[in-house]
């Protein structure tokens, strides 16, 4: 008979796996939310690579991965299909009838466990990552040129996508052929296990948009930082990769082309954000901050009250949302003392760095910090930085 | 055995390369295949007498990819 006045039931399998999302989703919303004075999940400028992560999975990281996975993906659901379609063959017309009330239920639940490995797998990934990270981040400047070594990868990548020239192809990093052709073979399994092995297994071809996020990870210097960085792209991933994957991994493939370009924009931007990080952190006059801080006048002023200080010493204000004011003025040929007040101030602006002294300091959460900042010749403009690069600032010597 | 290499210009990442690769499983005389995305090009090792440059060129054009003899 026909089909066609048949209501589509919804896959309870879909509905519990995106309830799972959605209560993770909210869980680490409200984790960051409720305790303002904890620690690293108080960072502003953690929560903000955090939600960055998580939109990036969401908008561009589900499709990317999607395309380069999600062969395996549909490889092993093939031999499931057919498993079930034999299994059906072989029920009888009651059996037929009473299964007819949720059909995909087989299909479904790989994908399930295939998101569900590989979100564990990219989370410890990130923690083992960021752990690298902090023995590569022993000082500001090695953040500096690390983050922009990630940047300029980034920016290849992107390039690579936009098909530029060939030689950004050198920017995808090619998986060895023995363990794609493992992966392979692994996929041809149709037990339950597959699935899963699978889902570990993608830790090997880790799409563009994944590699500039592992960057990004290792670029963090810490284990919990990664994990969390690599956690929240991995489950922004997750819906898009199982709705998609769930009507057919042959859209995958048109969704590609449709949204490559939009992909490399996205990861073109990310890219130009981190070079200007690295330049910022490593006190460069070239990044786009500090060429252009003239241009502009600072959109806000210090939200806390302002402190005195002794008479010729120079007062910035540390907060949450950067430094006040941006631009200090100063004697030149004279040297003079800086003095950083925090007030309740829990974001990366606390990681106070004046690359050019090679001065890094982690500044209390409440309080004054002194820097003696030795004579500077007219002119010259000494630039600071938190650690992570977003919150700039200079003095002007006069 | 012989070995011939492809040119595949229209490879866009590291995975449509796993994707060539797959086709060892799929077309009957096929010893290895070898595919880069670096180089935009595949590298097949097969038995003449059981399969045609003809079987797998559409063999790779059924993949979404052009192939051209190097």
């Amino acid at each position: 008979m026909s089909t066609k006045n048949q209501k589509t039931s919804v896959d309870p399998v879909i509905v519990v796996a995106l309830g799972v999302a959605f209560v993770a989703i909210a869980f680490a919303l409200a984790m960051f939310q409720s305790n303002p004075s904890a620690g690293v999940t108080s960072d502003s400028g953690a929560m903000w690579q955090m939600v960055a992560a998580f939109i990036t999975g969401v908008t561009t990281g589900g499709l990317s991965c999607l395309a380069v996975q999600g062969g395996l993906l549909a490889s092993s659901l093939a031999h499931q299909v057919e498993r079930d379609y034999a299994e059906q063959a072989a029920q009888t017309r009651a059996q037929r009838k009473k299964s007819k009330a949720n059909p995909h239920i087989n299909v479904a639940l790989p994908i399930f466990l295939f998101l569900a490995t590989k979100l564990g797998a990219y989370t410890l990934l990130g923690a083992l990552l960021g752990l690298l990270g902090s023995y590569l981040t022993l000082s500001p400047m090695m953040r500096g040129a690390l983050m922009f070594a990630i940047g300029i990868f980034m920016v290849g990548n992107a390039l690579r996508m936009f098909n530029v020239h060939p030689i950004f192809r050198y920017f995808s990093i090619e998986p060895p052929k023995f363990i794609t052709r493992y992966i392979r073979k692994t996929a041809k399994g149709a037990d339950t296990a597959t699935p899963i092995f699978l889902g570990l297994l993608t830790i090997f071809i880790p799409c563009g948009v994944t590699q500039a996020m592992m960057a990004t990870a290792l670029g963090t210097g810490s284990a919990f930082m990664g994990a969390a960085l690599m956690f929240a792209f991995t489950l922004g991933t997750s819906p898009v990769f199982f709705i998609v994957a769930y009507l057919t991994t042959e859209l995958g493939a048109k969704l590609e082309k449709l949204f490559m370009r939009f992909v490399a924009a996205v990861v073109l931007i990310l890219g130009f954000v981190t070079l200007d990080g690295g330049l910022n952190v490593l006190g460069s006059p070239l990044s786009f901050q500090n060429l252009t801080r003239d241009m502009f006048p600072p959109s806000r002023a210090a939200t806390s009250p302002r402190v005195s200080v002794p008479v010729g010493e120079l007062l910035l204000q540390v907060e949450n949302g950067g430094y006040f004011p941006t631009t200090l003025k100063a004697p030149a040929d004279k040297a003079l003392t800086l003095n950083l007040v925090t007030n309740q101030t829990y974001s990366c602006a606390r990681d106070f760095v004046i690359p050019v002294l090679n001065y890094y300091e982690a500044l209390p959460e409440t309080g004054t910090v002194k820097v003696n900042i030795p004579a500077q010749p007219k002119g010259s403009r000494l630039f600071f930085t938190c650690s992570m690069g977003m919150y700039t600032g200079q003095i002007v010597f006069e | 055995m012989i070995k011939k290499t492809f040119k595949i210009p229209n490879m866009t990442c590291s995975a449509c390369a796993m994707k060539l690769e797959a086709l060892e499983d799929v077309l009957d005389g096929v010893q290895e295949i070898n595919a880069s995305y670096h180089k935009l090009e595949m590298v097949i090792e097969y038995d003449e007498s059981k399969l045609t440059e003809e079987q797998i060129v559409a063999a790779v054009k059924k993949k979404g990819y052009q192939a051209m003899l190097a």
